[in-house]
């Protein structure tokens, strides 16, 4: 029997995906919380000295993850949420290193300290960069049977970009007016069956 | 039969290690390399309005798809240099994220216009970044028995991580001295019988390309 740990701040942030993707399974996980005093010891045992990262054993056998995509791509394959074939699977994988450029956008602006340079970037984000990616996604999602960004159903990427959205917060609502079938996969997810039953428990958190 | 084109300004880029990876499997694979003036009409054609992007021709359909590591993992798969097995897939994967860090906060670097700033980034990228990345990836590959960052042997993170040790230049013979492992997997790749090829024969450009990381228009 496989059992699974993540490591990961009280957040959202880079770790909510995974949690998204196990919610998503019904998979039984630790949900580990790492306070922020205690990170140096924690950092030692991570791979990369990053977080997340995710423990996965399996009888004796120990492996440890890190990198929050290669994670959510794993635990994708393993629970059918990876899109089908060869083909699909590489359409969505495309499509989520294109929502990784964004949230890697998003985390610079976050991580800037200075005030000038951090309202700087805000607006590109706002008014280029956004709303540049937010097009693709909407062009794809706008084609789509399901809702969901493929028609054979909900994929990681679904969830990569809903997390992404729930990091905005309000700064969505303007997105949605441009946006309509973003806000649609948005709302789509928000209503499936376990991810529902997750958002209503999950730990509030601003980030 | 299946074709492919793979579609990059004519320099090395985000798309050698793509080319490592058609070279290390033995595919035949069309080049189509244009000049920035011509990218507009290449930018047309693009899935995602970036570059590289790759076509894949099979029974009469095409098939496109952007994004460097995208592309990578979809070949690395079609060719078995992904890892023997999920686990393995999911570690060269892991290992390959690790490696496109390095390289991004590199172009940060590199577009970085406020000198002191730059200067700063430089010294973090150099001193700290590269170094501490290394050091994982050389006890990961000294643990390992087959000399690369897999267990079972050659994969497509090795051939990123060996492409991303060429960019560094001259500089990455101090920070290999502190990381034997990798510069033994850096030199297994270069020797490696089919990448060897391509290494002599490829366009003898030194051309990175930092493009601008995104053209928004």
């Amino acid at each position: 029997m496989v059992t699974y740990k993540l490591y990961y701040f009280n957040m959202k942030g880079r770790g909510e995906l995974i949690r998204l993707l196990f919610a998503a399974s019904g998979q039984k996980y630790e949900d580990f919380r790492i306070e922020k005093n205690d990170w140096p010891e924690y950092k030692a045992k991570s791979p990369f000295g990053q977080a997340p990262y995710l423990e996965i054993t399996n009888g004796k056998k120990t492996m440890i993850l890190s990198q929050s995509v290669a994670i959510g791509r794993y635990l994708a394959r393993k629970f059918g949420f990876a899109g089908k074939g060869d083909e699909e699977q590489a359409m969505v994988d495309m499509y989520g290193d294109q929502i990784s450029d964004l949230l890697n956008e998003f985390a610079k602006f976050m991580m800037e300290q200075d005030e000038t340079k951090k309202q700087e970037i805000f607006q590109k984000l706002q008014n280029e960069i956004m709303p540049f990616h937010m097009k693709f996604f909407e062009a794809k999602l706008a084609q789509s049977k399901t809702g969901f960004f493929f028609d054979s159903g909900l994929t990681w990427i679904d969830l990569y970009l809903f997390n992404l959205l729930g990091l905005l917060g309000d700064q969505r609502n303007q997105l949605f007016e441009h946006f309509k079938a973003v806000k649609n996969l948005y709302d789509k997810v928000s209503e499936h069956g376990k991810i529902k039953a997750y958002l209503e428990t999950r730990p509030e958190t601003a980030m | 039969m299946v074709q492919y084109k793979l579609y990059y300004f004519n320099a090395r880029g985000r798309a050698e290690f793509i080319r490592f990876i058609f070279a290390a499997a033995g595919q035949e694979y069309e080049e189509i390399g244009f000049e920035i003036e011509q990218w507009p009409e290449y930018k047309a054609k693009s899935p995602l309005g970036q570059a590289p992007f790759l076509e894949v021709v099979e029974n009469g359909q095409t098939f496109q798809l952007g994004q460097s590591l995208t592309i990578a993992r979809y070949l690395a798969r079609k060719f078995d240099l992904a890892g023997k097995s999920a686990e393995e897939q999911a570690k060269a994967e892991m290992y390959a994220d690790q490696v496109f860090d390095l390289l991004n906060e590199m172009v940060k670097v590199h577009f970085e216009k406020d000198i002191t700033r730059k200067i700063e980034a430089a010294n973090k990228l150099f001193t700290e970044s590269i170094p501490n990345s290394l050091k994982v990836f050389d006890n990961k590959i000294a643990k390992n028995g087959s000399g690369y960052l897999v267990a079972s042997g050659l994969t497509w993170a090795d051939l990123f991580l060996a492409d991303f040790l060429d960019r560094l230049r001259e500089k990455k013979d101090i920070l290999l001295s502190n990381a034997p492992a990798v510069k033994s997997l850096y030199e297994k790749v270069l020797d490696h019988p089919k990448v060897s090829k391509w290494i002599a024969k490829r366009p003898k450009t030194e051309k990175y390309l930092y493009q601008k990381p995104q053209n928004f228009d």
